[in-house]
């Protein structure tokens, strides 16, 4: 890698808002605090999100969600429910969530530049009603979370023009990635074939639910 | 796959509208009463509606769907989602709820289930067949189809709105039946629960529209031999058959996924299926989402 001289250096709020300037009146209106039925059509075609949690000490973590379009459900103009399915049981989210209940989310449509971020706080739940609106194959997520949202608004679809996200042609970029299990098996320095770790998440692929 | 266009949305009682579906290449396939179509939703999700329209109509099929008050995604994307205009792929019609010819019928409605129902009545009554419909809703506004069955049938048709009236009496109705009238039964479990303690079983024919709640034994792992490629597909315990065919390289339709919409149906040679579907498999069939096995292995015909 190439080595900088120094560490880049650090600039105030102050500076930071002196180089973007003030943000326009329209794009300060089109916050919500609801759930209107433009972004209720929004989440229930939308089948990924990317969530936003912290701990108490505002350690921060990301992690993804994606199921069929609509899988968040809206319960009503304030608040939301997202399944939690199988995943790698590490619970971060959860986690964060039991210190600071704040969470950031933002959905993604495959096709469409525009987002939208629904931020606000969330809670853990087995509420019967709620887990039963998300039974998929006869199987429901043990646990869900409830957002209580306080803001949601359309992001502009610059970063996903610039990324050209859906444009098909940048799945090529996968063919330059080594296969997980490749990748896994050297940081690991252990003695696994990667073919091995490859064979076992494909089989761990075949069970979604 | 059939291609059909949304036509018409149509609100019909509270909390229900009516699809109507323009095919768009061609006539479309044709059906009996009982049949019903899987619809193939623009938010991936499948689901399974009784067609309620004239089965003499072979440019459009119409469908009703009742906004569900715990909706995965199915009924909420119709009432809420679903434009006019919207193309949409449909299955051809199955049938799991044939009319059979009987001297008598007595047709036993619950809310949505008239749809299954509704297209039943014209037969008998053209052919002079004694047929009866009791339909049974919450109340009248919330009751789909109460005028136009009212108007074509009168005195044949009995409307019930359990808020004023309660729940029809229906061992008082079997009572009534004339021996060999058949009984067709379409609603929410508690109605076909007391259909089923009402009727003699061979006089009854139910359908659901969502799963029964029961219990099944433990799963457990068993072969499933594909007797015409001469492979044997090992299915684990915590898998399904259905996946795990498709895994080995024998996809099947698959629909619902929760053994009620038929689609997933197989031809077993040999071997003591375990049945959980809610179809009532014939003979020799078994449907591969949920059903299981009783013996070691299942010979099926792929």
């Amino acid at each position: 890698m190439i080595q900088t001289a120094a560490r880049p250096r650090r600039l105030s709020p102050a500076d930071v808002r002196a180089r973007l300037g003030e943000p326009e009146e329209m794009i300060k209106a089109k916050i919500q605090d609801r759930i209107d039925a433009h972004f209720h059509r929004f989440i229930a075609h939308s089948p990924f999100l990317t969530m936003a949690t912290a701990d108490a000490a505002g350690r921060a973590d990301c992690s993804p969600r994606g199921d069929y379009p609509g899988f968040v459900k809206v319960l009503d103009a304030h608040t939301l429910a997202i399944p939690d399915r199988p995943g790698n049981k590490i619970a971060d989210s959860f986690r964060n969530l039991a210190e600071n209940d704040g969470i950031g989310l933002v959905f993604l449509i495959p096709g469409l530049p525009e987002m939208l971020r629904v931020n606000g706080s969330a809670y853990p739940t087995d509420d019967a009603d709620v887990l039963a609106r998300m039974r998929t194959e006869a199987r429901e997520p043990e646990l869900a979370l409830v957002v209580d949202v306080a803001e949601a608004y359309f992001h502009c679809g610059r970063a996903l023009l610039r990324s050209r996200l859906w444009d098909p042609a940048s799945q090529a970029l996968a063919d330059e990635i080594p296969s997980a299990g490749e990748m896994v098996a050297a940081q690991s320095g252990l003695d696994i074939a990667p073919d091995d770790i490859n064979d076992a998440l494909q089989e761990a692929y075949r069970k979604l639910y | 796959m059939q291609h059909t266009v949304v036509d018409r949305i149509e609100k019909i009682a509270e909390d229900t509208v009516a699809l109507h579906l323009r095919g768009t290449s061609g006539p479309l396939a044709p059906w009996e009463p009982g049949a019903h179509i899987d619809l193939a939703l623009p938010n991936w999700l499948t689901r399974q509606y009784s067609l309620c329209g004239d089965p003499a109509d072979r440019d459009s099929y119409r469908v009703a769907v009742r906004h569900e008050r715990l909706s995965r995604g199915g009924s909420e994307y119709v009432h809420r989602f679903l434009r006019r205009g919207r193309a949409l792929d449909v299955s051809l019609p199955r049938n799991h709820f044939p009319l059979v010819p009987a001297p008598g019928y007595l047709f036993l409605a619950g809310g949505i289930g008239i749809t299954a129902l509704l297209p039943m009545l014209r037969a008998p009554a053209a052919a002079g067949v004694p047929a009866s419909l009791v339909y049974v809703g919450r109340s009248a506004g919330a009751m789909p189809f109460a005028e136009e069955l009212r108007a074509s049938y009168g005195e044949r048709v009995r409307i019930v709105a359990t808020r004023e009236e309660g729940r029809p009496d229906l061992a008082a109705l079997a009572a009534e039946s004339a021996p060999g009238t058949l009984v067709y039964c379409c609603g929410p479990d508690a109605m076909l629960a007391a259909a089923e303690a009402a009727f003699p079983a061979e006089r009854l024919r139910a359908e659901r529209f969502r799963p029964a709640h029961r219990t099944f034994g433990p799963d457990t792992e068993f072969e499933a031999v594909c007797a015409r490629s001469a492979r044997t597909v090992r299915v684990a315990a915590d898998d399904s058959l259905l996946d795990a065919l498709a895994h080995a390289g024998y996809p099947l339709p698959s629909g619902c996924r929760e053994g009620v919409c038929g689609s997933c149906a197989l031809t077993v040679l040999d071997g003591e299926p375990d049945h959980r579907d809610d179809i009532g498999a014939p003979e020799g069939r078994m449907y591969a989402c949920v059903s299981r096995a009783r013996s070691a292995r299942l010979v099926l015909d792929l």
